[in-house]
């Protein structure tokens, strides 16, 4: 138990939308396993599809050729997930964003809703460095 | 991240998961499975069974190719064809298998003479798929290539 690499899956996949719900798939039966309440299972599921669409639209700016990785792995108290595509576009955060409610008022495009929901549903969310590409890490607390 | 085991198929549409060689995350295989399975329009019953025999594919890799050793990974390769879904499970071969026990027929003497009253597997899994081929991963280990045709 004591090797993060016992617990820990990979998982990779064409940057292709409609991909995201396997891999959505994939990762809630592996937080299941790990004991994540079923309702922490569906925060996760809707944020990590959040992080796929991401990757997969703007990181790897919807080429087919390109991938997008996922590695989950068991830290004591909580599960962590990263999404890091292939860096055809790198990740440049917006000032001036509106907020979820500001949107549904109308005062801006429904649309770009993704890290606002990923932030809100997870407990720890940032970019972090890759070797290539952006890398997104989500953590989720058991 | 990439695996000389996936390199052949690289240009086809491949999901690819390692998994650690621990009882229990053959369910992991199996939802990912299914989950592509029913997407690509496959009936329920073929995607039980389905479950059924990358579960069996899984776990042989993780308790005799991989002798439970958590540390080493059970890849599966998953790629949707236009005509079926063809499944790839590959061990790290800690126990290469013996050629004969990938085509016998248990019966159900044999079977219960055996303490798990185990040995189903690979018959479960050429009884349930369209097409089944062992042979040797690039790695070494062992490598399970199965087809299930869309009708």
């Amino acid at each position: 138990m004591s090797n993060p690499l016992n617990n820990s899956m990979d998982l990779s996949f064409p940057s292709e939308l409609g991909y995201e719900v396997i891999a959505r798939d994939a990762v809630s039966a592996f937080a299941r396993r790990l004991g994540l309440s079923a309702e922490r299972v569906e925060d996760l599921k809707t944020a990590l599809s959040e992080a796929c669409i991401n990757a997969i639209e703007h990181g790897n700016s919807l080429r087919p050729d390109l991938r997008v990785f996922i590695h989950c792995h068991l830290e004591p108290d909580r599960l962590v997930i990263e999404v890091i595509d292939q860096g055809a576009t790198e990740f440049v955060a917006r000032d001036n964003v509106l907020s979820i409610s500001e949107k549904i008022a109308g005062l801006g495009s429904l649309r770009g809703m993704g890290l606002m929901l990923i932030s809100q549903l997870c407990d720890e969310s940032s970019f972090v460095p890759g070797p290539e590409g952006n890398c997104m890490r989500l953590a989720f607390s058991r | 991240m990439s695996d000389e085991t996936s390199q052949p198929e690289r240009p086809e549409k491949v999901i690819e998961l390692r998994l650690p060689s621990k009882l229990g995350y053959e369910r992991v295989a199996m939802d990912t499975a299914s989950s592509l399975a029913r997407r690509m329009g496959f009936s329920n019953d073929r995607v039980d069974s389905l479950k059924t025999a990358i579960s069996e594919a899984v776990t042989n890799a993780i308790e005799h190719g991989n002798q439970q050793d958590a540390a080493m990974k059970v890849v599966v390769l998953l790629t949707a064809r236009k005509d079926g879904l063809v499944v790839s499970v590959a061990d790290q071969g800690c126990k290469p298998l013996a050629q004969g026990s990938t085509t016998s027929s248990p019966t159900i003497e044999e079977a219960f003479e055996r303490d798990d009253k185990g040995g189903w597997g690979i018959w479960l899994i050429r009884e349930l798929m369209d097409e089944v081929e062992f042979s040797t991963a690039p790695s070494g280990g062992n490598q399970v290539r199965m087809v299930i045709h869309l009708e």
